[in-house]
């Protein structure tokens, strides 16, 4: 197994710049203060994450106390509640449960009982709290006249609305439309149903930048109607995606992504084994054992092909040979296990895909038996007559014509993400009456005459259909900051209802999936739980028509393709506001705060240019200039961009020209059009000269081995794969990756008498989606630093996700990711050398970190081989001890202390939440359960890789992982006792497609044996 | 080859060192000194409250359990002061017609009106901190009174005061000493919030005995308070 790893081609490659990084702890003087432009954005952006709460530095300060008046039942001051509701992305509801502070939401977690996540949550919804206290939300209501801006009431706009819709409704809203974001709501629905009574010309468009139009189309090909697949990943034996994150993007990723996982477990049964045919490096390529890269145009060409080979097999026919070309041989494997996996397997396609492949896979699919076992299909409640492009052209269109008088714009921003051959937004200024609800004043609401508050999620009651359509409601956490109304209750205005009242109306959607005998009872039950079980959509089972011959594409061409794709932290551009989810790093590129043309190595050298140079991107005579990030393992000829960039009034930390704060990154959708929304060929690339930084995190905290080929003899050891036929034959193959002489402690060690907590993170299940990463931020107040300090390798992240590439072809390499975190050494270096006894162990195996002790020499920083440790270069809360930053400092989770300049910090396991639990089980005098603690990571990990427990419980999940042969612990051999255990990462590679694995396990067997007798002789 | 040699004025940089030495030692002594005075410490901080409510009298004379009030002191980490509501339980004014209930004490009483203003306007009572932690110390009640840590140990005989007043330095030393030896300050649970209780015989072996009893060994380690 001697595989190559490598982090970057900087590295691979040793560029001069990744030697300076590599030799410096921290990279740049602490010193140096952000200035000029930088300087100010800075500024800006510590405003923008968290904040101190009761800045209370002086014992003198006089505190004071203020009780409730008549405290609610059940609410005891201090101690933490939890209220299920959801969040809609795309129509598609994601149950959540949010912990309540003392009536302030403060962190989001996934749903237990929601069959969809079951207690796992996205970083978008982990992010939910910080943008509830954004202080750029949208505050009360706007009008617009002749470019200025007035604020106004809710009775103003009312009296407005009265006008307008008494006009339209004379005319029967013949001059009246509708354009909303996507919702599967029935609240909405009925309200939709009222309103097309009321004005029965008006029209209705729904809108999405994520659309899933195609594969509405690809059904109705198929089917004759539009339905929706579900996959089991739980029996699938082989899973294909064609250029489909099915793991992560996809709407039902969490559930891919957990079940997956549970296929994944070598010792648990036959693994699974998932192949990717995709463009740009995906979540679900990079956990694939065998990933092809394609331009996404060319996926045609190899579906085809894979067809032709399944057809040859299932005829009983023998498959020519498969060539020497790797293309041929994964696409021969591929269609070898599907046919010998018939009825477990199956095929997804991605929604960027055209109908037609749509409906030839689902032909593949019910050729190959899988339709019924891997894959179920039910009723799409939320196709569309028209696509959403399609839809916003008709709108604008009419726009034109002047056949628009009123307009009313349901949530969504399309005049930001607006394809560039749709021109929405100079046909906006046209309409004489437009009126945007919004949860920020963004780029429609400038061009509308009217600007309503709309409602965070937390704020509203509401109902939608998760993707497998368990119904979920949504009950109001926090009053409205901002005097919003949520789309149901502007819709019911606008039915002619002044004050409606949500819950009702809520209520009365969902009242036919309540029990009709106990309405209140099973209602209360309902928001209690947040889901409704059983309420999932009804099975059909469509059979597939006869389809039109396959037209086969040749994939010849050399031409460059670009793909747009929903960014993975800041989804349409939704979230730009959000400063954890632009720090968050993307899980291959790791970037930062920007979106870059990901470009291929091969591609990027034929182009002649270079990681960094700005280069033009022309497609159809418009043009946008991006830096060029060179990703190995991105499919040649294309070049992928991230949508969501560019934001030009999101707010202080995503970009507002107005307050002059320049947008991050750049709006691709102006090159989008509506017949290419996903991917265009065409495109041409111009040199422009110029350089740009973009804030990479990957080469940071680079682990202290010296000289690029000490690297990669490292990182082997840092993160140890195998494959299954390794395991097989050496289970404990990755305890033999390194060896050592037998370790004596220089230091007295400690004994553990009580509880010794420890985790275990499984590589193997790991696919690297960030949810953790993101969680640890929202519970421990780890503060947001900006693209500056990013570039600086300032960066607060508690947890970090590295990802290192391995083998030799750049072109497509493998990609192992690790989350690193403090490993809780039980002797620790760190507190070796620390001067003022700050970081101390517990007798629970606990590396404690004392804030209040740390003068900030950072040795400890320096002495961490795993670099963890984080160093607060600035009082990054200060500017929230402003007192116009109250509402933020309410994101704050109390029970964790917010650092000042100066001080270190790193992961603690949670300790507050094991302290609460201890706490708790000690009051009642009894044991702590196994999986009664739950670490922040470990319980928005979907895939279950991380497990949290007791070591000396033997019976406990993590004691059992620390037991099991594939356990490691990372630089064991510095003897310092490592709490955290990684479990070796097995692949399942086809045989035809496996590398011999020629060197056993990375020595001699001869070795092996002396080295197992050497332990015997220890014990 | 020549040789450094320090010039004779150097000479006097010693007698300059040990001056700057013995006016740092003081100043070290000083500060020391300072931090542990009870001034500084707070012992005696006893603010004036928005009403002059006697712990005296309804704790001392009219023996109202502590956790009639402070309710959630076992459950939860805050002993919580209580909402106005509580007060009304006795204290409660003429309600909209102008009757009083008949079991209402001092139901116009002038003292009493912010604790009616605040019924009447929905309005916390601004209460002032009397025993105020830094905010990096995670302190919780709970785990000190189910496991026989009296009120009394930390809070003083508030049944006797009738303006509450800290008499213990609540600093982390004094927090220490009693993890390191709990012992004289261990109780039988249920006589946590008896402030006048004595021990049945030597404090230290009945100490001793429910320390044995509920398993306690409190915990020294940094996590415990600082999170």
């Amino acid at each position: 197994m001697d595989k190559k790893y490598w982090r970057s081609l900087n590295e691979l490659h040793s560029t001069p710049g990744f030697e300076e990084i590599l030799h410096r702890e921290f990279p740049v003087a602490a010193s140096e203060y952000p200035e000029g432009v930088s300087r100010r954005r800075w500024m800006q952006l510590m405003g923008a994450s968290v904040a101190l709460a009761g800045v209370s530095g002086c014992r003198w300060e006089d505190e004071k106390i203020s009780p409730s008046v008549s405290r609610p039942e059940g609410r005891i001051p201090g101690v933490p509640q939890k209220y299920a509701t959801f969040m809609e992305l795309g129509g598609l509801a994601e149950s959540l449960l949010v912990t309540c502070y003392d009536g302030r939401p403060i962190k989001v977690e996934g749903n237990p009982d929601s069959p969809q996540n079951r207690g796992s949550s996205t970083v978008f919804a982990q992010s939910e709290t910080l943008s509830l206290y954004d202080p750029d939300r949208a505050v009360g209501v706007v009008e617009r006249k002749e470019g200025t801006r007035y604020a106004r009431d809710w009775q103003a706009f009312l009296d407005y609305s009265d006008t307008v819709l008494g006009q339209a409704r004379q005319g029967g809203g013949a001059k009246l439309r509708v354009l909303a974001d996507v919702s599967s709501s029935a609240a909405r629905k009925n309200l939709q149903e009222k309103f097309a009574a009321l004005y029965p010309q008006a029209r209705w468009y729904d809108y999405t930048a994520n659309s899933r139009d195609n594969i509405y189309a690809g059904s109705k090909l198929a089917f004759g109607e539009v339905v929706r697949p579900h996959f089991d990943l739980s029996k699938a034996n082989i899973v294909v995606c064609l250029d489909e994150d099915l793991l992560s993007e996809h709407s039902a990723g969490m559930l891919h992504t957990r079940e997956w996982a549970a296929r994944r477990d070598p010792a648990a049964g036959e693994m699974n084994r998932m192949y990717a045919v995709e463009s740009r490096f995906t979540t679900t390529g990079l956990a694939a054992d065998h990933r092809l890269p394609s331009r996404s145009v060319d996926i045609g060409f190899y579906l085809a092909k894979l067809e032709a080979q399944i057809q040859a097999r299932l005829a009983g026919k023998t498959p020519e040979a498969a060539g020497d070309e790797y293309a041929a041989k994964v696409l021969a494997a591929m269609a070898e296990d599907l046919v010998a996996n018939q009825g477990a397997g199956l095929i997804a396609i991605g929604a960027s895909q055209p109908a037609e492949l749509q409906a030839r896979v689902h032909k593949l699919n019910e050729q190959l038996g899988n339709v019924g076992k891997t894959i179920r299909y039910s009723k799409e409640p939320l196709a569309t007559d028209l696509s959403a492009a399609e839809a916003l052209r008709k709108l604008t269109d009419e726009i034109q014509a002047g056949s628009v008088e009123t307009l009313v714009i349901l949530g969504g921003n399309p005049a930001y993400n607006a394809p560039g051959d749709i021109d929405l937004v100079s046909a906006l200024s046209k309409v004489p009456h437009s009126i945007h609800l919004g949860e920020y004043e963004d780029e429609t609401s400038l061009l509308c005459k009217w600007h309503l508050p709309k409602t965070h999620p937390f704020e509203q009651w509401g109902d939608a259909r998760s993707y497998d359509g368990t119904l979920c409601v949504a009950q109001p956490l926090i009053e409205p900051l901002h005097d919003g109304k949520s789309e149901v209750e502007l819709l019911a205005i606008l039915c002619g209802d002044k004050h409606p009242v949500a819950l009702d109306l809520v209520k009365e959607a969902v009242k036919g999936s309540l029990d009709s005998m106990a309405v209140n009872a099973s209602w209360r039950r309902l928001v209690h739980d947040g889901v409704l079980k059983g309420s999932a959509l009804e099975a059909v089972s469509p059979k597939v028509k006869e389809l039109p011959a396959a037209k086969i594409v040749e994939a010849a061409s050399e031409e460059l393709e670009l793909v747009f794709y929903i960014s993975p932290q800041l989804y349409d551009g939704r979230f730009a506001n959000s400063g954890w989810l632009q720090e968050t790093p993307d899980n291959l590129t790791k970037i930062t705060w920007d979106n870059a043309a990901i470009i291929a190595p091969g591609t990027a050298k034929n182009l002649g240019v270079e990681f960094g140079s700005v280069v033009k991107l022309i497609l159809d005579g418009k043009s946008i200039e991006l830096p060029v990030y060179v990703l190995p393992g991105q499919a040649p000829n294309s070049i992928s961009v991230a949508l969501g960039y560019g934001r030009t009034a999101a707010g202080l930390v995503g970009g507002d020209v107005a307050r002059d704060v320049k947008p991050v990154g750049e709006n691709i959708a102006a090159l989008q059009s509506k017949a290419a929304m996903n991917f265009a060929v065409g495109l041409k690339v111009e040199k422009t000269g110029k350089e740009y930084e973009l804030a990479i995190t990957q080469d940071h905290h680079s682990i202290d081995a010296v000289g690029a080929g000490e690297i990669h003899g490292r990182v082997g050891q840092l993160v140890r794969e195998g494959t299954v036929s390794e395991y097989k034959s050496h289970p404990d193959f990755a305890k033999h990756v390194v060896h050592h002489p037998p370790l004596e402690s220089l230091w007295e060690e400690l004994s553990y008498e009580g509880q010794a907590w420890g985790m275990s993170i499984d590589l193997t299940k790991c696919v690297g989606c960030n949810a953790c990463s993101v969680a640890c931020q929202a519970e421990n107040n780890v503060p947001v630093v900006g693209r500056e300090q990013v570039l600086k390798s300032r960066e607060m992240h508690w947890l970090r996700v590295d990802r290192y590439f391995t083998g030799d072809d750049v072109d497509n390499p493998g990609v192992s990711i690790q989350p690193m975190l403090c490993q809780q050494c039980e002797l620790a270096p760190c507190e070796q050398v620390c001067p003022v006894a700050a970081t101390v162990h517990t007798d629970e195996g606990l590396n404690d970190m004392v804030y209040n002790r740390c003068v900030g020499t950072r040795y400890c920083a320096n002495n961490c081989p795993y670099k963890v440790r984080r160093f607060n270069y600035f009082n990054f809360n200060k500017v929230y001890e402003d007192p116009n930053r109250k509402l933020q400092a309410l994101v704050l989770n109390p029970e964790v202390t917010v650092r000042h300049r100066g001080v270190m910090e790193k992961c603690t396991y949670c300790v507050q939440r094991i302290k609460a639990v201890q706490i708790d089980a000690k009051n009642d005098q009894r044991p702590i359960k196994d999986g009664e603690i739950v670490t922040a990571c470990q319980q928005a990990c979907p895939a279950k890789a991380i497990e949290f427990g007791d070591l000396k419980n033997e019976k406990s999940l993590v004691a059992q992982a620390h037991a099991s042969p594939r356990s490691y612990a990372v630089l064991a051999e510095l003897n310092i006792k490592p709490r955290t255990a990684y479990l070796a990462r097995i692949l399942n590679p086809h045989p035809s497609l496996a590398k011999p694995d020629s060197e056993g396990h990375g020595h001699g067997e001869a070795h092996a044996e002396a080295d197992h007798k050497k332990t015997a002789e220890k014990h | 080859m020549d040789r450094f040699l320090f010039p004779k004025w150097a000479n006097s940089i010693v007698s300059v060192l040990g001056a700057l030495g013995g006016v740092g030692a003081l100043y070290v002594l000083g500060m020391v000194a300072f931090g542990a005075s009870p001034e500084t410490t707070d012992v005696g901080y006893q603010p004036e409250q928005p009403l002059p409510f006697s712990h005296a009298l309804h704790a001392g004379k009219l023996k109202l359990d502590c956790r009639y009030c402070h309710n959630t002191v076992e459950v939860a980490g805050h002993a919580a002061i209580p909402p106005t509501a509580t007060c009304l339980n006795c204290h409660s004014g003429a309600d909209v017609n102008g009757v009083v209930n008949t079991v209402s004490v001092h139901s116009t009483s002038t003292k009493l009106a912010p604790i009616r203003e605040s019924q009447a306007t929905g309005k916390s009572m601004q209460w002032r901190r009397v025993h105020d932690l830094p905010d990096y110390v995670y302190f919780n009640h709970s785990a000190h009174v189910r496991r026989g840590v009296s009120c009394v140990a930390c809070h003083g005989r508030v049944d006797k005061m009738e303006t509450v007043t800290q008499v213990k330095s609540l600093s982390m030393g004094w927090c220490l000493e009693c993890h390191r030896h709990p012992e004289p300050n261990l109780r039988p649970p249920e006589f946590v919030t008896k402030l006048d209780w004595v021990a049945d015989g030597d404090p230290h072996e009945v100490g001793e005995k429910v320390r044995k009893e509920l398993n306690l060994n409190p915990s020294t380690n940094c996590s415990t308070c600082h999170r």
